[in-house]
C-alpha cells in the first residue's frame, strides 16, 4: 500500500501494555517488541509479497529475505519463522510451492532460524512471506527513528530493485542481469546488523516498499533533515536503462506523490525516481556516528556487503525531513 | 491507432505501447489512453527515451490520453509536404455529370470549381467517354479548365484503351496515357475516391 492510505489505514487501532516496548503507535518501526524479562525481548514481524522473479525456489528465498530483514533491523536474531503461502493452485502445480518453501526454509535455516509450521490458503494471485520471531536484549533495541546530529547513514544493498522487478514482470531482463538481481535480493541482512553491533550507530531499518526516501523520513520523525548526496546513492546500472523505458512500478510513483511535500531537491537529477524506487528486500539502513563511520564501511564490505556506501548525513531540522543535493 | 491500457498495471501499458509502435509505420500517430500517474508517467518516459514526440490530455470520462508520433521526422513537416494535395483520386467515366447538355455544362462547371479549392485531388482519372473531354479542342472550355488544372501539377491520365476505342489517341492534349495497372494503384493507394 502507499504510505499515505496505510498510516491513515492503522491510524486508530491501539495497543497498550507494560511489557510492550514497540508497537502500532510507535511511528512506524520495522517489528514489534515485547518484553519478556530484563534480558529478553520478542520481536515479532510479518511480511508477504507477490512473485518478483520466475524461479520459485528464489522467489521463496527472496520472500523470506525481505521478511526476516525486519528483525535484523532491530538488531535483533531470529528464532522461529511460519510460513504465509496464498497459493495459486489453479495455474501452479503443487511441486511449485514446495521449491517456494524449501527457498524460504533456506534462507531461515542460514541465519539460524527454524521454520515451525505455517498456514496456506487458495489464492488467485501467489503470495509468501514468513511471519518471524527473534529476540533481542530490551536495551540494545535499534530502533529507526533515534538519530543525532551529525550522524552519517550508511546503506548495504543498491536501489533498484522496483525497476528491475517489475523490468522481470515485463520479460525484458537477460539473464546475466536476472542472477545479478536475484543475488541481491535473497541476501540476508544478518551479517549487516552484526556488524552494526560492533559499532556506535544510533538508529537502524531496513529499506523495502518506501523506498530510500520514504524509510529515511520515517528515519528523521520529523526531527531531523537528512541530507542525501545523490551520486553517492548506489543505483544498479541496469536499472537506470529500465527507467528510462518508462518501466517503473506503480509504488514507485505512490512514494514519490507522498513525500514530494518533505523533500528538497537542490538541483535537477536524472534518475532521481530512484530515491523513491519500492524496494523489495532491500538493505539496511543505518545511522552511525561520523567518527566509526570509516571503519564501519570497511567492516561491511568484508562481510560481503560490497555495495555498502555512506549516503547521507544527519543535520537540525531546517524544515524539510529531507534535502536531495 | 489506438490502444486502452486503462486498468492495467506497471509495466503493461509500456509494453502494449512498445509493442503498438513496432508494428505501426513510420510517422503514424499512436493514442495510448491510461487511467493512473504511474502508467502515464511511464508511458511518457518510454517514449522520449525513444526520441519520439508525444504530449498528453485528460479525456471528458477523466481518463488520460497519450499522443505518440512514432518516426523522428516531424509530423508537421511532412503533413505540409503533402499539403498541396488531397491523397484523393477523381474518377471520370463519362464526358458529362448526368445526361444531356446539363451533363455537359456540369462537367466543366465541376472541374472549375476544383480549382477554387484550396487543395486538389492528387490524381485525375479519365477513362470510358470521359477521354473525350482530354482530347477535347484546344480552345473548349473543359480543354482550358483542364490545362490549368495541369499546371497545379494534378496528374492527369486518360485510359489508352478507352482513347484506342474513341479513336481520339492523336488528340490527347493534356496529361499522359495511363495503364489498367496504374490506375488500380492510383486507386486503392489514395485515402479516397471521388467518381462521378
Amino acid at each position: 500500500m502507499a504510505p499515505g492510505e496505510l498510516s491513515h489505514a492503522i491510524g486508530a487501532l491501539k495497543s497498550c501494555n507494560d511489557n510492550l516496548i514497540i508497537g502500532m503507535e510507535a511511528s512506524n518501526e520495522d517489528a514489534s517488541v515485547y518484553k519478556i524479562d530484563d534480558e529478553k525481548a520478542l520481536v515479532q514481524t510479518v511480511d508477504y509479497i507477490t512473485p518478483v522473479v520466475d524461479d520459485p525456489y528464489v522467489y521463496g528465498q527472496v520472500a523470506a529475505a525481505n521478511s526476516l530483514s525486519d528483525v535484523f533491523a532491530m538488531g535483533a536474531e531470529v528464532a522461529t519463522a511460519l510460513n504465509l503461502v496464498g497459493f495459486d493452485g489453479c495455474h501452479h502445480k503443487p511441486e511449485v510451492l514446495a521449491e517456494i518453501l524449501q527457498g524460504g526454509l533456506s534462507k531461515v535455516s542460514e541465519c539460524g532460524g527454524i521454520v515451525v509450521g505455517g498456514h496456506t490458503i487458495d489464492t488467485p494471485e501467489m503470495t509468501y512471506g514468513l511471519s518471524v520471531a527473534g529476540f533481542v536484549h530490551p536495551g540494545k533495541i535499534y530502533r529507526n527513528n533515534t538519530l543525532r546530529v551529525g550522524d552519517v547513514l550508511i546503506l548495504t544493498k543498491p536501489i533498484g530493485m522496483g525497476v528491475l522487478t517489475t523490468a522481470i514482470k515485463a520479460d525484458m531482463l537477460d539473464e546475466k542481469a536476472v542472477l545479478k538481481t536475484a543475488d541481491i535480493l535473497t541476501e540476508l541482512n544478518q551479517k549487516a546488523s552484526l556488524v552494526m553491533r560492533e559499532f556506535d550507530v544510533s538508529a537502524c531499518t531496513d529499506v523495502t516498499g518506501f523506498g530510500l526516501a520514504g524509510h529515511a523520513y520515517e528515519m528523521s520523525g520529523k526531527n531531523f533533515t537528512i541530507e542525501f548526496d545523490f551520486d553517492a546513492i548506489p543505483i544498479l546500472e541496469e536499472a537506470i536503462e529500465f527507467a528510462n523505458m518508462g518501466i517503473i512500478p506503480a509504488g514507485t510513483y505512490n512514494n514519490k506523490e507522498y513525500l514530494d511535500l518533505h523533500v528538497e531537491v537542490k538541483k535537477e537529477f536524472q534518475d532521481e525516481i530512484f530515491f523513491y524506487d519500492a524496494q523489495t528486500s532491500g538493505g539496511l539502513l543505518m545511522a552511525v556516528s561520523q567518527k566509526d563511520a570509516p571503519l564501519f564501511l570497511k567492516r561491511l564490505k568484508e562481510e560481503g556487503c560490497k555495495y555498502s556506501s555512506i549516503v547521507a548525513e544527519v543535520k537540525e531540522f531546517s524544515g524539510k525531513s529531507l534535502i536531495l543535493k | 491507432m489506438k490502444i486502452d491500457c486503462c486498468g492495467l498495471a506497471c509495466p503493461e501499458p509500456v509494453i502494449n505501447t512498445k509493442k503498438s509502435l513496432e508494428i505501426l509505420p513510420d510517422d503514424s500517430i499512436l493514442e495510448v489512453l491510461v487511467d493512473s500517474n504511474a502508467s502515464k508517467e511511464n508511458v511518457i518516459r518510454f517514449a522520449k527515451n525513444e526520441g519520439l514526440s508525444v504530449s498528453d490530455e485528460i479525456t471528458e470520462n477523466g481518463s488520460i490520453k497519450i499522443t505518440i508520433v512514432k518516426g523522428f521526422a516531424c509530423a508537421i513537416d511532412t503533413q505540409e509536404d503533402n499539403s498541396k494535395f488531397l491523397n484523393k483520386v477523381l474518377f471520370l467515366k463519362d464526358d458529362k455529370v448526368g445526361e444531356g447538355e446539363l451533363g455537359s455544362m456540369l462537367i466543366v462547371g465541376f472541374l472549375k470549381s476544383l480549382l477554387e479549392l484550396p487543395k486538389l485531388p492528387k490524381t485525375i482519372i479519365f477513362v470510358n467517354k470521359a477521354v473525350l473531354l482530354t482530347t477535347a479542342d484546344e480552345n473548349s472550355g473543359v480543354m482550358k479548365v483542364l490545362k490549368e488544372i495541369e499546371e497545379k501539377d494534378v496528374e492527369i491520365f486518360s485510359c489508352g484503351i478507352c482513347l484506342d476505342f474513341y479513336k481520339v489517341s492523336d488528340k490527347l492534349k493534356v496529361g499522359m496515357i495511363g495503364n489498367a495497372y496504374g490506375t488500380v494503384e492510383a486507386l486503392l493507394n489514395s485515402e479516397g475516391t471521388i467518381s462521378l
